[in-house]
């Protein structure tokens, strides 16, 4: 096998486990199935575009072309990316959760409804911004090195180290924080979190804007590779989408394996024939759902209901 | 006496199913009360219409005076967790545990009022000393936990709170009788002062020498109000 698939199947794990990880989440804690991730992921992206436009030539007046001006444009795109995902996810607390999460049929309402978000979002975007696709600055700069005899381009791992440090600070505060023990007690028992005075309608909201924040995240993080247009976000929903239930959807460890298995079985069969790389994922993900329903997060569950 | 909780002509159910008749029920502070009947007759559902997990269908609540809902369906659920910042806790039945915690973060989700979490440390002691073999399984997850164990668990986090009436769903069901003959007397030992407690079981000798006063639920309507009801 060619060594330097290592680097390329873990920065799409990172992508995906990001994408994978918020649709886990918002599924378990209050119960919607999001399809408008897609419309934050491409939200965030031309968030990250509009301000690296008006803080680029600030930032290059200032400190030329040094690797503070490129760790401060990195700044400035994840910063921005995450603080529009954040505010399209109370966008869509108050579009698709509060009206209807009470009300009968709810987990297929708030499909319906975040799926017409998706859909109106690219229809805006594309209205306003034009169907051109704009390219994000490259925040850590071209090039490659050597670990081990595998070369590792510098966004590669730019990507890999942001994601690791970002999932690590979300999942310690999911653990040790007041919120966070709120926000796993809801993803665990809603019922029970109601009788522990954890209200669902308040709840909802940091966990939007959390997963909000993560899909800006990706969305900068990705846009390193891809270019930024309204339908950006649609692949990696999908992709996303799918390796939830390919992990056992709510189960935060098994998307991140699930996230990993994908960016490995993407990256061999790329290699190999690229037209071959859908296929192949979801015949994956069907085969092990068949043997393993509840996907292979079930594996690394230890305890019981 | 002040009374911290009236039923009036409460109907509930589920959906077009009415399972609460027009009930009437008052509790004073500081009372103890055993809801006893037999399985499907709604006992849990009074438990669940009183903390709005099941919507009513017409009556009303008054809790410490105030109306709780009024005859407006909320929808289920909607103003549980309200409630229970009110002063009621519950330890439902089926415990409601949340198996990915561990006992101390689990105990901690009971104190989420402003005043619980301040003295979380304290009240987490104060359940270990009601339930001492709770205290070695503090870091334990709750999901590996035994039935017995889990109970503890889930009446250590009702109690977490200080509120002012507990409501208890059978939490003899599916315990062996030495287990649960040892958390009824943890239940009895407490200090209740001036909180009161509705605890539902069905087994009525459980209760007839530790409540104030036996309630007997049949098809959805209070029967009696004695030591010891006859059940049909």
């Amino acid at each position: 096998m060619d060594l330097s698939l290592i680097p390329y199947a873990l920065n799409l794990a990172a992508i995906y486990s990001l994408m994978a990880i918020s649709i886990s989440m918002i599924w378990s804690s209050i119960g919607m199935l999001n399809l408008a991730h897609g419309a934050t992921f491409a939200v965030s992206g031309y968030a990250a575009w509009q301000f690296s436009i008006i803080f680029k030539p600030i930032i290059l007046a200032f400190f030329g072309k040094t690797l503070l001006a490129n760790l401060l444009m990195g700044l400035v795109l994840i910063s921005s990316a995450m603080v529009a995902g954040a505010i399209f996810g109370i966008l869509i607390y108050f579009l698709a959760y509060l009206p209807i999460h009470d009300k009968p049929n709810y987990p297929v309402r708030s499909l319906i409804i975040t799926l017409a978000i998706n859909i109106a979002t690219i229809q805006i975007l594309l209205f306003l911004f034009g169907a051109r696709n704009k390219g994000l600055p490259k925040i850590f700069g071209f090039g490659r090195f050597e670990i081990f005899d595998i070369p590792v381009r510098y966004d590669q791992a730019g990507t890999i180290i942001s994601t690791i440090l970002i999932l690590s600070i979300m999942l310690s505060w999911l653990k040790f924080s007041r919120m966070g023990i709120e926000i796993r007690a809801m993803m665990q028992n809603p019922e029970g979190a109601s009788y522990s005075g954890i209200s669902s309608r308040t709840t909802a909201i940091p966990v939007l804007m959390i997963t909000g924040a993560l899909a800006g995240v990706s969305a900068a993080l990705l846009s390193q590779t891809i270019f930024v247009s309204p339908t950006s976000g649609s692949i990696p929903l999908i992709k996303g989408l799918t390796i939830a239930l390919l992990g056992g959807l709510g189960n935060v460890p098994g998307a991140m394996l699930g996230a990993v298995l994908i960016g490995f079985l993407e990256a061999v069969v790329g290699s190999i024939q690229q037209r071959y790389v859908m296929f192949s994922t979801f015949i994956f993900i069907i085969i092990v759902l068949i043997f393993r329903p509840r996907g292979i997060g079930g594996l690394l569950d230890d305890t019981r209901e | 006496m002040t009374k911290i909780l009236e039923i009036n002509k409460l109907s509930a159910g589920y959906g077009p199913l009415r399972v609460l008749h027009e009930i009437d029920l008052s509790l004073d502070r500081g009372e103890r009360i055993g809801l006893v009947g037999l399985n499907g007759h709604g006992k849990t559902t009074l438990i669940r219409a009183i903390t709005h997990m099941t919507e009513w269908q017409s009556g009303s609540i008054k809790f410490c005076g105030n109306e709780i809902g009024g005859t407006r369906s909320f929808g289920a659920g909607r103003r549980t967790a309200k409630l229970v910042k009110m002063g009621i806790s519950v330890a439902p039945q089926g415990d409601a545990i949340f198996p990915g915690l561990t006992v101390k973060q689990h105990l901690n989700c009971g104190a989420f009022t402003k005043e619980a979490w301040k003295e979380k440390e304290q009240r987490i002691d104060k359940i270990f000393e009601i339930f001492p073999p709770l205290k070695k399984l503090e870091h334990s997850l709750v999901g590996k936990l035994s039935g017995g164990e889990r109970r503890m668990v889930s009446i250590g986090r009702m109690l977490m709170v200080d509120a002012k009436l507990y409501l208890i769903d059978e939490p003899t069901n599916g315990l062996a009788p030495k287990i649960y003959s040892s958390l009824l007397n943890a239940i009895w030992s407490l200090n209740l002062n001036d909180r009161s407690m509705i605890i539902a079981e069905q087994n009525v000798n459980l209760l007839s020498k530790h409540v104030d006063r036996i309630i007997g639920i049949y098809a959805g309507k209070l029967r009696g109000e004695v030591g010891h009801v006859e059940l049909k």
